[in-house]
């Protein structure tokens, strides 16, 4: 990276900001050395529940479309890697860089749709919703990808890891998890400090006024579908490797989607921790939760969704603005800039 | 942006969720016993989600295992169960923690995804996976050594189900020349049909297909469904579908006053409690072609009453037995293992060979790949209230009541 680059992403953060990273950082490279597999197992989860929420924040935290069918972006760099894998033996970073247009032209198609008709709100969300759908049922009806009765990747017993094909233990998922995090919090960074990045917090806060300003909101609000759908996708081709099976009705599922943002909504919208966060606080609650009930002997199937959901409810009736915004001014660290 | 102090409110959050680190940090190492003792089987079934239903009856098979084992002199196993909440993602995160915890040996998961993502953990862990229920066949191609499944892969079950389809009619001495095809249009029902107009040509069935009609799985009602497939004027009807169709499909049928000579249902539903409890007598009749137990077997007699005995309010089936059977298997091969050793346990699965079991089939017995080929679906009538055999010939209890008594003259 040039130092333009990490001027450009220092830009405008504090020492403390600055601290505080390095040290989640450097907690984070060392897990492997201190959790167990278990453990690993749920910080893959977290991150990638980061990773998710970061590139959704996207569209919604910076550029203020709320897309409820993210699913899509993912389900489609799954499959399009897994069948390159499977079918030709082409493997995943090859095939992230074929499912990273596929989904971006997905979303651009949406986007085409809603913003050059005029379609916003909730009439945009609906939108998502229904390709998303519109997905999950046209993939249990293609037989090039087993249709409904799934396409799954062969799964090879390797000695060691292969980074390349992406077959190995869940230490090596973790850091490529963990690498993907990073990469996509310095994206946003850079996107946020970049023109284009004040440009969609314009259209967010008034579109109309942001398009009597200049702005060419058509454009930006294409620009931002396209780069979330398809930094999404490589959640998909993660996704696809690591569990090494998809079910349209599993991989499109409305249910995913709404897991996306649930990061980001609990941790902060339009913030860049938030996301992390949101993802951290989430499903540690839910493994709490489990290990608690187990400790005191309660094995009660449900219970822990119906005391999560609770939960989720406090947090967000005493937290509007999610966990991150109040969190980072009692650690002093809010700024103007997310 | 709005200011919100609540200063108490963050206390406790910040309390709780140190509290849950700390929780979630001091998982307790592990400690994995080898040698004698029991053997420790973390179950893992889908207990919550949409799958729920089916994953608690799995687990009734579960808990009245233990004194059935015992009598046949199997070693006892400790069960440490997990719930997959009907979620690949979880399956995956606790098949790990089960193993952390000291599971030496993994039976589960119903649904072929969520097996599919523990298969994989345990294979890398070197934990054996007996899989209880899951029909992908590719669970079982991936070389693995350390998963066998002792449950009919997709291509099995068709098979079973359109061959005994025809020892079925044997059976009766009528062979129906025509049929109305209902099934739901989700990926269940629409995969079943396609996998049977594929294979029908095979089987040289003697009827044909009038109509075909297929159905939304949420449906509210199927009034206008069942009145075309009247109209189709067929002698018997195949189906495809689950509970809450079923139970629609049948009132329907007492309203329009249209008792086909069979039901034949290829799947859930019509077999299941509450199909029999809910509609009393006007659940008797239709047949349903799905992995059974054999009713003859000696142990299939000692799980009823087992179970009888345990959930009075509710007929043994393909869930319990299954479930059962997978704890029966692990138990075994423990016993001729001598050992917790994670490859002397996976080499006595392998080398199972267990003829005294619950399901249809010469017993229980897997191939290089890990898959018991010998298992068998069985045709099942509803009588009374109950479920009876009807079909393969060596594990029927009764004989097929055809055609159907017609709805209008039940009492």
């Amino acid at each position: 990276m040039s130092a333009i680059s990490l001027a450009r992403v220092a830009g405008g953060a504090s020492r403390r900001i600055f601290v505080l990273l390095a040290l989640l950082l450097a907690v984070l490279l060392a897990a492997p050395w201190i959790a167990n597999d278990y453990l690993l197992t749920v910080l893959i989860v977290i991150l990638y529940s980061a990773f998710t929420g970061q590139a959704w924040n996207i569209m919604m935290g910076f550029a203020g479309q709320l897309s409820l069918g993210h699913a899509l972006y993912a389900g489609l760099g799954a499959y399009v890697s897994a069948v390159l894998f499977v079918d030709f033996g082409i493997g995943p970073w090859i095939g992230f860089l074929a499912a990273v247009p596929v989904a971006a032209a997905a979303g651009a198609i949406i986007g085409f749709l809603a913003f050059r008709f005029g379609v916003a709100g909730v009439y945009f969300a609906i939108l998502t919703i229904a390709f998303a759908e519109f997905a999950r049922i046209g993939f249990d009806h293609i037989a090039a990808v087993d249709a409904s009765a799934g396409l799954f990747l062969p799964v090879r017993q390797v000695a060691h890891n292969d980074l390349w094909h992406l077959r190995g233990d869940p230490t090596m998922f973790y850091y490529v998890i963990l690498a993907a995090t990073v990469a996509a919090f310095i994206l946003c960074r850079l996107l946020l400090e970049s023109r284009i990045g004040y440009f969609w917090r314009a259209i967010r806060e008034d579109e109309e006024a942001a398009r009597a300003a200049g702005v060419a909101t058509f454009r930006y609000k294409m620009v931002a579908v396209m780069i979330s759908a398809g930094l999404t996708s490589f959640a998909g081709v993660f996704y696809a490797f690591f569990y090494n099976n998809l079910f349209p009705e599993q991989v499109f599922n409305i249910g995913r989607s709404i897991e996306m943002i649930l990061g980001p909504v609990i941790g902060g919208i339009g913030t860049l921790f938030g996301p992390i966060l949101g993802a951290f606080v989430l499903t540690g609650l839910a493994e709490s939760l489990n290990a608690a009930m187990a400790a005191f002997g309660l094995d009660m199937p449900g219970a822990k969704q119906v005391f999560y959901g609770v939960c989720l409810l406090v947090v967000i009736v005493a937290l509007p603005q999610g966990v991150w915004p109040p969190l980072a001014r009692r650690l002093g660290l809010a700024k103007d800039k997310p | 942006m709005t200011s919100h102090k609540r200063p108490s409110r963050r206390r406790v959050l910040a309390g709780a969720a140190a509290a849950a680190a700390t929780t979630t940090l001091a998982m307790p190492a592990i400690v994995r016993a080898q040698g004698k003792g029991p053997l420790k089987v973390g179950v893992l079934l889908p207990r919550s989600g949409f799958e729920a239903g089916i994953g608690q009856d799995c687990q009734r098979g579960v808990d009245i295992a233990a004194p059935i084992l015992k009598s046949l002199g199997l070693p006892a196993l400790s069960i440490i169960n997990g719930d997959t909440e009907s979620n690949v993602d979880t399956a995956r995160e606790h098949a790990e923690k089960l193993i952390e915890d000291g599971a030496q040996l993994l039976v589960g998961a119903f649904d072929s995804g969520q097996t599919t993502a523990i298969a994989q953990v345990a294979e890398q862990k070197g934990i054996p996976l007996v899989i209880n229920i899951a029909s992908a066949p590719q669970i079982t191609e991936q070389g693995y050594k350390f998963v066998v499944r002792n449950f009919p892969t997709v291509s099995m079950l068709l098979n079973d189900e359109l061959s005994e389809q025809k020892e079925l009619f044997a059976l009766v001495g009528d062979e129906p020349k025509t049929a109305v095809f209902m099934h739901v249009n989700d990926l269940f029902g629409t995969g079943m049909s396609k996998g049977i107009h594929a294979m029908m040509p095979k089987y040289d069935l003697p009827y044909k297909i009038l109509e075909e009609i297929s159905y939304d799985p949420a449906a509210r009602d199927l009034s206008v469904e069942v009145t075309k497939a009247k109209a189709a004027n067929a002698e018997i009807m195949l189906v495809v579908g689950r509970l809450n169709d079923a139970m629609l499909i049948t009132r329907e049928l007492v309203k329009q006053r249209w008792t086909p000579k069979a039901i034949l249902s290829m799947g859930p539903g019509w077999y299941e409690n509450q199909y029999t409890k809910t509609l009393g007598k006007l659940s008797d009749g239709p047949m349903s072609l799905v992995p059974w137990y054999d009713p003859n077997k000696k142990l299939s007699k000692t799980l009823e009453a087992a179970f009888a005995k345990a959930y009075p309010d509710y007929n043994l089936n393909t869930n319990h037995v299954f479930t059962f059977e997978a704890l029966l298997v692990a138990a075994d091969a423990y016993k001729r293992a001598g050992s917790t050793d994670p490859k002397a346990l996976a080499a006595a699965l392998h080398a199972t060979d267990i003829t005294d079991n619950v399901t249809i089939g010469p017993g229980i017995k897997f191939d290089a790949n890990g898959q018991n080929t010998g298992v068998r679906c069985g045709v099942v009538q509803n009588r009374g209230g109950k479920q009876v055999t009807v079909v393969p010939k060596e594990a029927a209890n009764a004989k097929p009541e055809w055609p159907m008594k017609p709805y209008q003259s039940r009492a």
